[in-house]
């Protein structure tokens, strides 16, 4: 999308006599596709303010969450500006319809979106404050104002000795006027985009105990809170021993929701000790009762009696697959997942007349507010959400059923309240990665590939969302029509959300050069919760693409890494990082002793990202000891950054490889706490190369990419290493 | 029933049920929220403090065991506005990510470099590889650690058996 700086940046004046640059940030996401973006009224949705005090100040309209926004979206205002950036204040956007996401619709932060959106507004808004500046001091001086220079927030005179701070010039640079467009400093003059400068901006408040998250709210005359949800999805609470429960130490009050039995007391520990003397009968028409054999059976049905919607349809692959010299099948298996966010799911809220606050880590304030409203008297617009530090986030707080947890309970006790969810809580109670089947079919004549037909078998995230989201995009719809709209939503996709490519995603941009290619997804839900989770429908469909070009690789007694080339011969970015990866791991040397490689290569929110694992079997257990990454992300603003985003995914795929298995028994989910939900740990840590391609592109999404490969890399390592091709996940030693 | 704590070298007396998990204590009734909740059984480490020197799951010790005991929680490592080595590591390398694990992770690292001034890298990952970290930092708390690794010697955790 070109844009003009006219389009997305607009000057006024600050309260306190500042200089105030609005700006509109263009977003995309994975729901993006489709959506007809509103026409009307101009809306910033970001603010640069530089106050005569000399602070600057930068609100943020995305949350941070680890992936590092916060310290990457400043970066380029510091840069263009000539601040340093650690002298920039940021500060998190309260929720206002005016920091939605423009192509969103929506106040969110996923996607990885934040860094493509805001690479050319930002720099922009950081050139033009400057020029403003700079064009002040001139005016001062009698000088002209491309003479002047500027550093680390001065002005400085031609004459080399004089120098003005920027505090001294906001409310002259209030006047001035910009003509024409402000160029952008050269890529050879950059100071702090892709240097390794500082550290992350965050890194103190983390380091010390001092950062504030969700958990860490403290109201005056505060309660706390927990919530006995029932324990197969859709259940209801019918009745429970209340005076047995108000009875006891501290409670405060104890009572049935929406979403469950409320357990009020004036401290954590008695609300919890309480919580465990509940009797709760429960409803369980509208409950699942399903277990995990269930789903798969649910979704082979729904292969074999619907063929599914066709998303991609090059060629003839009926033709080719009925007439194949080699034909190959396979289907693979992918579990539902939770997030396990280190910091547990919890919100604060408190609410008053005509009011509510809440306090949450969210990921979606946006929603937040629309969640709180739910179940009480107030309107949307009466609910104040203010937005924390994030214990990570992963696509698991863009589903805002905590916030309207704390809310429904802030609206029956009328004093402010914090609900945390224990750990056991947050895993079994989650909105989960989607369980997907996935029907490959390939044809190989004379060892080359000449038909792909993949079929997807599962729900789609929007699915989920819509009922959420609908009354965000519908501000004047009457509370009472949320559910209505939510079923509108559905029924009229494309129209009221954006077409859901949540299922399909990284599939339908297979990359490989493949005459016949068929692509369809069957839609169906077997009616277990689900939300985004890192990377979305790109972790799933990673796996099934690499893993099925692997099978066909040695099908067609090729190198996995030469088939893959071959058909790469117009996809130079794809081809750049694989070629890198195999060379930094040795591709073509043989592996160490008792150990083999796996490689995998996927695209992902405009990323490029190939892996190349090395792996093992100890004690009958699966060992990772290396893992090579080649990124191509365009333009780096932060290289540390990037690294940390790459070797972060890979961890959390590794997790998901090896582990990551949420499973139902009768509704309930089986997992509870670390045990059995496991995530590695240290010493199973590899040791890990991320090699960072030196790109000119505009700058893409770091935060979930480096997920999707590891999965079928290792899988393919394995394959490798014993000759016994695993197509469910988690992986088996 | 009172319990005395000394914490980061301050005296408290507390009326809290016995049962009552040390994190919760710590976190609600003196206001230390640095120190986090992320499990409640012992398995994740977010909730690492130093208690009598040694560390401790503050989330599965009830607050009678920790009775009489002294405290020292991520607010306490730092004195005199002077930041723990590993805290200017962590810094300088840059490690946390969302950052919600790390007074967990620095507490663990504290404790092994009071105890082991130089610890090798296999040293390093046995001490800290039960407190987990979701955003995956470990490369960069290795790196961290080994940085000050044979520098600290001014921290002491509070109490015997240091
Ligand atoms: S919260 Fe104590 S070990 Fe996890
Ligand atoms: S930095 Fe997020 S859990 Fe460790």
């Amino acid at each position: 999308m070109s844009m003009n700086r006219r389009d997305f940046l607009k000057v006024s004046t600050s309260a306190s006599g500042g200089l105030m640059l609005a700006l509109n940030l263009p977003g995309c996401a994975s729901v993006q596709t489709g959506y007809e973006e509103e026409t009307g009224e101009w809306k910033a949705n970001a603010w640069l303010e530089l106050t005569t005090e000399g602070d600057v100040t930068f609100t943020l309209d995305r949350v941070e969450m680890g992936q590092g926004t916060y310290t990457g979206l400043t970066t380029l205002i510091a840069e263009e500006l000539d601040v340093r950036p650690e002298t920039i204040q940021v500060r998190f956007a309260p929720v206002a319809p005016e920091y939605r996401n423009p192509l969103i619709g929506l106040q969110l932060t996923g996607g990885s979106t934040s860094m493509a959106a805001g690479w050319q507004p930002l720099r922009e808004a950081g050139a033009s404050a400057r020029w403003m500046l700079v064009m002040a001091a001139a005016r001062v001086w009698r000088v002209e104002p491309a003479e002047c220079s500027t550093q680390d927030g001065y002005v400085k005179h031609p004459n080399g000795l004089d120098s003005m701070p920027y505090r001294k010039l906001v409310e002259l640079a209030n006047r001035e006027v910009i003509r024409g467009d402000v160029p952008l400093k050269p890529r050879a003059q950059w100071k702090y985009i892709g240097q390794q400068v500082g550290s992350r901006l965050d890194a103190e408040a983390k380091s010390t105990g001092t950062a504030v998250y969700g958990i860490d709210v403290e109201l005056p005359g505060m309660v706390y809170a927990a919530m006995t949800r029932s324990p197969r999805y859709g259940g209801k609470a019918l009745r429970f021993n209340r005076d047995r429960i108000r009875a006891m130490p501290g409670v405060v009050d104890a009572f049935v929701t929406e979403r469950g039995v409320a357990v009020v007391a004036d401290r954590y520990w008695r609300a919890r000790k309480a919580q465990a003397a509940l009797d709760v009968e429960w409803d369980f028409t509208d409950a699942i009762a399903l277990s995990n054999e269930d789903v798969f059976e649910h979704y082979r049905r729904a292969t074999n009696d619907d063929p599914g919607e066709n998303e991609r349809v090059e060629g003839d692959v009926e033709g080719v697959t009925a007439n194949a010299e080699v034909l190959v099948e396979a289907e693979y298996e992918q579990p539902y997942l939770a997030h396990a966010t280190m910091e547990p799911m919890n919100a604060t809220a408190w609410y008053r007349k005509d009011m509510m606050e809440v306090w949450a880590p969210t990921q979606a304030p946006d929603l937040g507010r629309i969640a709180a409203a739910r179940h009480t008297d107030l309107s949307p617009d009466q609910v104040t959400v203010h937005t924390t530090f994030l214990g990570g986030g992963f696509g698991r707080r863009l589903t805002q059923d905590f916030v309207e947890e704390a809310a429904l309970v802030a609206y029956q006790v009328k004093v402010p309240v914090k609900l945390i969810w224990s750990r056991e809580e947050d895993t079994r109670h989650g909105f989960f990665r989607p369980a997907m089947l996935h029907r490959m079919t390939g044809s190989l004549s004379g060892g080359q590939l000449t038909g792909w037909d993949h079929q997807i078998a599962g729900p789609q995230v929007l699915d989920w969302y819509v009922r959420n989201a609908a009354p965000a995009q519908y501000p004047w719809a009457p509370k009472f029509l949320y559910s209505t709209l939510g079923r509108v939503g559905l029924l009229v996709e494309g129209i009221a959300t954006p077409k859901d490519i949540s299922a399909i995603e990284g599939a339908v941009g297979y990359p490989y050069n493949v005459p016949n290619i068929r692509v369809r997804h069957t839609h169906t839900d077997p009616g277990v919760p689900i939300t985004w989770w890192r990377s979305v429908g790109y972790s799933h469909n990673g796996f099934a693409v690499e893993t099925f070009m692997d099978e066909l690789a040695d099908k067609a007694g090729e190198d996995p890494l030469d088939f893959r080339l071959r058909m790469l011969a117009e996809e130079p970015r794809h081809r750049r990082v694989l070629e890198r990866a195999a060379e930094l791991a040795d591709w073509r040397q043989p592996p160490p002793e008792g150990r083999a490689r796996g490689v995998a290569l996927f695209k992902s929110f405009g990323t490029y990202v190939a892996q190349v694992v090395e792996a093992g079997i100890e004690h009958g257990e699966i060992r990772v000891y290396k893992v090579v990454c080649s990124v191509d992300c365009g333009q780096v603003v932060n290289p540390a950054i990037v690294e940390d985003q790459m070797t972060g995914g890979i961890l959390f795929g590794l997790s998901a490889a090896l582990y990551g298995d949420i499973t139902f028994d009768n509704g309930e989910v089986r997992q509870s706490n670390f045990h059995d939900y496991r995530i590695l740990q240290m010493h199973q840590t590899p040791e890990m190369v991320v090699d960072i391609i030196n790109s000119e592109e505009s700058p893409t999404g770091v935060g979930e990419p480096g997920v999707p490969p590891v999965i079928p890399a290792l899988g393919n390592a394995l394959f490798a290493l014993t000759g016994r091709r695993q197509r469910k996940l988690p992986l088996k030693a | 029933m009172p319990f005395k704590l000394i914490v980061n070298g301050r005296e408290h007396t507390l009326d809290v049920e016995p049962d009552t998990p040390l994190l919760w204590v710590l976190r609600d009734e003196l206001g230390l929220k640095g120190t986090k909740f992320g499990c409640g059984a012992g398995l994740c480490g977010a909730c690492t403090v130093h208690l009598n020197g040694q560390p401790a799951r503050s989330c599965s010790t009830p607050v009678e065991m920790a009775d009489g005991g002294e405290i020292t929680t991520i607010e306490g490592l730092s004195s005199d506005g002077q930041l723990h080595p590993l805290q200017q590591a962590w810094i300088e390398q840059g490690v946390p990510q969302c950052g919600y694990c790390q007074s967990g992770q620095i507490m663990t690292a504290a404790h092994l470099l009071a105890t082991h001034p130089s610890p090798d890298r296999e040293q390093i990952v046995t001490a800290m590889t039960g407190n987990l970290c979701r955003c995956g930092t470990y490369p960069r708390i290795v790196a961290a650690v080994e940085s000050v690794a044979g520098g600290v010697g001014q921290y002491q955790p509070a109490g015997e058996g240091a």
